[in-house]
């Protein structure tokens, strides 16, 4: 018996900017990101309804994924930022932030929002601009000759994460390992095209942090009396596959199987996963590994044979090992091992580390493979501290196509500002002056609400007219300026002697002191991207007329 | 659909519900604990619980702090196995400074560098005050003291400088004092080595120390430790190696039978017993299987194909089932190896253990994998998966098992304890723990590898920190010092020029709150041995606190603060025997109660997904 229900009407609704549940939910989620930027910021715990486990973090890579909403015109917002995060791996939160205070600003102006729009479109060329210049005041050029640079831009990345709970030395050592991590995978002398390497995090919990270091090669699980095959020639041959060994028939997917009851499957196909074994080792190789499992007979007749067997590799430590030894995946057992599939392996050791034992492989010559072991004293803060290495990773790549970086501590935003101010307002279609004006001071408000959210603890954000930097007043007077002399500025370069004179734009040269490098430095790529994607996102979001749910 | 609950203000709810959740272990904190009930009022069990992890971990709180104070507490005890109460408590009270912190308007950002400045003092001061661990041990051992103390005596000076330069007073320094008895002593001019004594010089002495009231468990793992040294001559470096220790916890024994043995040791049903009778006291050959003995095992990762059908174009004759092929097909290649002792990782089935018992052969289920590992290793035998890849080269020889006790029960219950030895160099021990009380036998274990990870991490850090408060003690003292410095310096910064931050006052509170924090512990820990009241303790910490100020005492008189308390019987003890901690298992409960409390106070909001129902009105929607 079949019953028709009749479908309900979609729901639509107008001007979502207009409805004050859309309004608070974007207010909300403002103040949600907000509250996590910068080395100070707040942390948050996620699990789900039923108690799950709690994650703890402030960092846009774990958080965006977490805030679902039930409003496809918040998700719209936090899918496009998310995609940035993806993609340049920082300042996910900086997106956010202006973003959602460029919407909220527009809304507060009352102005038409195709003016808007299109001031945004002209101020955000305007910043991009100026951000690309030779002579912008808030780039740093970076030397990929000398490593402090690196490590300031790594550091600063580390540092952003206090759920990581570093120490301040542990913080060195920690964006010391990111920066020889990422030289690690810079190949040495590669003619033509050069394609970076790659670095395999292992984590570690109950170790002090200092213990973290980075090792060339592949570090990979391993059982306890893994069976090491003797140094006699260097280097060993190995053979990779991605097929499972198990012995099983798992290669032939769903359906039914008509098999006659004398047939004893699994023994046929254990003879021939033994001849493979049997070709294998005919050809020396030394080492055998699976990304699945391999049978326990194929194992016991490896070893004995005085191969090293690595069983369940995992599909993410493939494509590494593949380029680490130049072996190729074998898909199939079916068919002999072609001599092309082998690869080789230049060393071979058992680490161990806290209570995991780990099989070392070192590639023949040059390779542009890693491993960085990570040690943390609890899982909470080790995971979070995966997720801060991985991003100052990123970073770090991004430098090596653009080597500069952006002033951090809120000090571009504001210089950022200054400038949009001072710029002489180009009249487009559709928008007259004071139009443009309003929109222009709606967009430096944002860009200054974005640098005053680093303060968390009710201190009071000041801009210096002289240089346009960002300083900060602390609430409570107890607090010590950090850095040098009576306090300096959010990125560090300036401190507080510097009389505050002119008003004017372009803020005076800060490059007459070329010693004085800053402190904290930003990801120039990720940030310029991250302020494109913010006013795009912020543009589309007021462009919205209509929201339609299909409510069946 | 997501829901989120704004936790911070100044009252902050995180800080409080760690509070909370401290409170719980504050009456089993110390070496005087009590046991206690733990009731699920929905199921109605009940679970008979004394040590603090125990107590948290069978409290399961669910809400997000509770969480990630079980996830801190479990990562200690997983490598420590003590120190969970201290870790606990610490992080309550110094979740209550950090809130009274936070009432005074000091910023999260300045709680968290002073009191990280505290924690470098605490942890300065644990390094300073170490008493090297082969000093102890000499104390125990003065007749007998081969080479291992000469070393001694040349590192000596390191480890007394630390201790003068901490307490400005050498002479009265124990260690001092004991090592210059030692050298005048004319044993040790007269000594020879005596390389056949097997106990490592004083460790059980040293152990002693390290018991923190736990005798009876210490004396097993000396036990433990002396069993598996004699294996391995390594005087100098002596080390324990808990991996190679297990346990076997057998009801209904006195505890006095308790007892550590060679190898591992099992448990047999009643036919298993005969034929372990038959066979007690050989050198046996031994086969050994990762995983079930039964003809549907496969191994982990294998996938059974999931639409298989038998087709045939007519019956096939069933004559025997295929159960009983493999069956034959087992005890076939069993009786071809001669093998007269198996021992596997998993389960067998019931047809097969008779079988077995019909030729005469042990099959022993369910063998811990490491200790299965360790004795295949030491026989020369390679553990395979099944039974049919057994050959030759497979199979270990050597193995002897002895009939430790019969228990002589009925029914389905365990008729015999045996141990399997391979009475060769694995140095594979076991501890037997025996208690009459069922409920209790889980007490007793956990106390045992507290006692046994002690004595290991002890050897494993060569030194040792003065206990019973003392180290706490010293620590107060430091952060008080430096909370006086800041705020002093602060005063006179302000007079000066009446505009002096009050950085240096609230630096200075932060420190004196962590300091409370710490006397708070001592003071638990005193109440809980026994002999004083919450006040009484209160008073006699802050007496002696006013005392140290005044004169500066070395550490040592410290450590009579908690023997004192121990009631009389200890007041007529040696000097010698006082007590002593584990520097890395304190530092680490240390830091991980303030890493809990950072990140607790760190937190403003609480992000929940999944919230699809209404009525959480609490809950801000996105």
């Amino acid at each position: 018996m079949s019953r028709l229900v009749k479908k309900s009407p979609s729901v639509c609704t107008d001007l979502p900017l207009d409805n004050a549940d859309i309004c608070n939910k974007l207010r909300l989620m403002r103040e949600l990101l907000g509250s996590c930027y910068g080395p100070t910021g707040r942390l948050k715990q996620i699990h789900n309804n039923i108690g799950g486990r709690v994650v703890t973090t402030s960092s846009s890579s774990v958080l965006l994924p977490a805030i679902a909403s039930s409003e496809p015109f918040v998700n719209l917002i936090r899918t496009s930022i998310l995609h940035h995060v993806r993609r340049f791996g920082d300042c996910g939160l900086f997106a956010a932030i202006f973003c959602l205070s460029l919407v909220e600003q527009a809304k507060q102006s009352g102005l038409r929002a195709k003016a808007v729009i299109r001031s945004n479109e002209h101020l955000a060329s305007l910043c991009t601009d100026y951000l690309k210049q030779g002579g912008c005041g808030c780039k740093v050029k970076l030397d990929l000759c000398s490593g402090r640079d690196l490590v300031a831009l790594a550091r600063s990345v580390v540092s952003s994460k206090p759920a990581c709970v570093l120490t301040e030395p542990e913080c060195v050592h920690i964006s010391r390992l990111a920066v020889r991590a990422f030289l690690l995978t810079v190949p040495c002398d590669t003619p033509g095209s050069v394609s970076l390497g790659q670095t395999v995090r292992v984590s570690v919990e109950g170790l002090p942090v200092t213990h973290s270091a980075v090792v060339p090669g592949l570090l990979v699980d391993t059982a306890e009396d893994v069976y090491l095959s003797q140094p006699c020639s260097l280097p060993h041959p190995l053979v990779l596959f991605s097929a499972s060994l198990a012995g099983d028939l798992s290669e032939l997917g769903d359906g039914l199987i008509e098999v006659h009851p004398r047939v004893d499957s699994d023994s046929q196909v254990l003879s021939q996963l033994l001849e493979l074994g049997n070709q294998v080792v005919r050809d020396g190789v030394k080492v055998f590994v699976c990304q699945k499992v391999i049978h326990p007979v194929l194992q016991l007749y490896l070893t004995s044979h005085g191969v090293t067997v690595v069983e369940r590799l995992g599909v993410t430590l493939m494509e590494p090992l593949i380029q680490l030894t130049g072996a190729q995946p074998v898909a199939t057992l079916h068919s002999a091992v072609q001599p092309t599939a082998y690869g080789q392996v230049g060393g071979l050791s058992v680490r161990r580390f806290g209570s995991k034992t780990m099989l070392h492989l070192q590639a023949c010559g040059e390779s542009a493979i890693c491993t960085i072991i990570l040690c943390h004293r609890n899982e909470t803060m080790l995971n979070e501290l995966k997720v801060t290495c991985q991003k100052a990773e990123h970073v770090l790549r991004l430098a090596l196509r653009e080597p500069s970086a952006l002033r951090g501590g809120g000090c571009t935003e504001t210089h950022l500002a200054a400038y949009s101010k001072s710029e002489v307002p180009a009249l487009g279609r559709g928008c007259s002056q004071t139009e443009y004006l309003r929109a222009a001071e709606a967009f430096c408000r944002s860009l200054e609400s974005v640098a005053r959210s680093l303060e968390h603890d009710g201190g009071t954000s000041t801009i210096d007219p002289t240089h346009a930097h960002r300083w900060t007043r602390p609430s409570d007077v107890a607090t010590e300026r950090r850095g040098v002399g009576a306090g300096c500025c959010g990125c560090g370069s300036l401190d507080g002697r510097e009389t505050w004179t002119s008003a004017e734009f372009p803020p005076a040269d800060l490059l007459r002191d070329a010693s004085v490098q800053p402190g904290v430095l930003d990801s120039f790529t990720a940030k310029l991207n991250a302020l494109q994607v913010a006013v795009e996102t912020a543009n589309l979001a007021l462009d919205v007329r209509y929201v339609i749910r299909d409510v069946n | 659909m997501l829901g989120s609950a704004v936790l911070n203000s100044r009252q902050h709810i995180g800080l409080q519900r760690v509070s909370a959740l401290a409170e719980t272990v504050r009456s089993s904190v110390g070496p005087n604990k009590k046991y206690k009930f733990i009731q699920d009022d929905t199921s109605g069990e009940s679970v008979l619980v004394c040590s603090c992890f125990r107590i948290i971990e069978s409290l399961e709180p669910t809400c997000a702090v509770g969480q990630l104070v079980l996830e801190t507490v479990q990562a200690h005890h997983k490598v420590y196995r003590s120190g969970s109460g201290c870790l606990l408590l610490l992080a309550g009270a110094w979740s209550r400074a950090a809130l009274d912190c936070l009432h005074r308007g000091i910023s999260v950002t300045n709680i968290i560098s002073f009191m990280s400045e505290g924690m470098d003092i605490c942890l300065d001061v644990c390094k300073e005050s170490t008493v090297l661990f082969e000093d102890l041990a000499v104390t125990g051992r003065r007749t007998a003291a081969p080479r291992g103390v000469e070393k001694t005596f040349t590192e000596a000076p390191q480890g007394s400088r630390h201790m003068q330069r901490a307490t400005k007073s050498d002479d009265m320094t124990p260690n001092m004092s004991v090592r210059r008895k030692t050298k005048l002593s004319r044993h040790f001019c007269e000594t020879t080595l005596h390389l056949d004594e097997p106990d490592v010089p004083g460790v059980s002495h040293a152990a002693e120390m390290l018991s923190h009231g736990c005798e009876g468990s210490m004396k097993l793992v000396v036990e433990a430790f002396q069993l598996q040294s004699k294996k391995n001559q390594e005087l100098r470096n002596p080390m324990f190696d808990i991996s190679k220790v297990m346990t076997c916890v057998l009801p209904g024994l006195p505890e006095g039978r308790a007892c550590v043995l060679h190898g591992c040791v099992v448990l047999l049903s009643h036919e298993q017993v005969s034929v372990a009778h038959q066979i007690k006291e050989r050198r046996l050959k031994v086969a050994f299987i990762n995983g079930d003995l039964t003809h549907t095992y496969r191994h982990l990762g294998f996938k059974k194909p999931p639409g298989v059908q038998p087709v045939s174009e007519r019956s096939v004759p069933s004559g025997s089932s295929k159960e009983d092929e493999w069956l034959e097909k087992v005890v076939e290649v069993f009786l071809s190896l001669e093998v007269n002792l198996i021992l596997t990782t998993g389960l067998a089935c019931e047809s097969l253990i008779q079988t077995c018992c019909r030729h005469r052969i042990l099959l022993v289920e369910r063998v811990n994998s490491p200790a299965l590992r360790l004795i295949a290793n030491s026989s020369g035998a390679l553990p395979v998966t099944y039974p049919t890849q057994l050959s030759e080269h497979c199979v270990g020889t050597g193995v002897q098992i002895f009939i430790w006790t019969d228990l002589s029960s009925y029914g389905r219950k365990p008729a015999a304890a045996v141990n399997i030895s391979t009475g060769g160099g694995v140095g594979l021990v076991t501890a037997v723990i025996t208690s009459c009380v069922d409920g209790k036998l889980q007490a007793l274990e956990d106390q045992f590898w507290a006692c046994a990870h002690r004595l290991h991490h002890a050897l494993k850090d060569r030194v040792l920190l003065p206990g019973a408060g003392a180290t706490e003690m010293l620590c107060i003292h430091h952060l008080q010092k430096a909370a006086e410095r800041h705020s002093q310096a602060d005063a006179d910064r302000a007079q000066e020029t009446k505009t002096g931050t009050a950085a240096g006052l609230h630096r200075g509170h932060v420190l004196q709150l962590m300091a409370d924090g710490l006397i708070d512990y001592i003071t638990t820990v005193t109440v809980n041995a026994g002999r004083f009241s919450a006040v009484e303790a209160r008073t006699v910490v802050s007496r002696q606190l006013q005392n140290f100020h005044r004169d500066q005492i070395m550490a040592g008189k410290f450590s009579q603060l908690a023997l004192e308390a121990e009631g009389d019987a200890s007041a007529d003890k040696t000097p010698a025997a006082r007590i002593y901690d584990n520097l890395s298992v304190k530092q680490e409960a240390w830091r991980k109660a303030l890493d809990l409390v950072f990140l607790v106070l760190q937190t403003d909001a609480e992000v929940i997904t999944g919230t699809g129902r209404k009525g959480e009105d609490n809950l801000m929607l996105l």
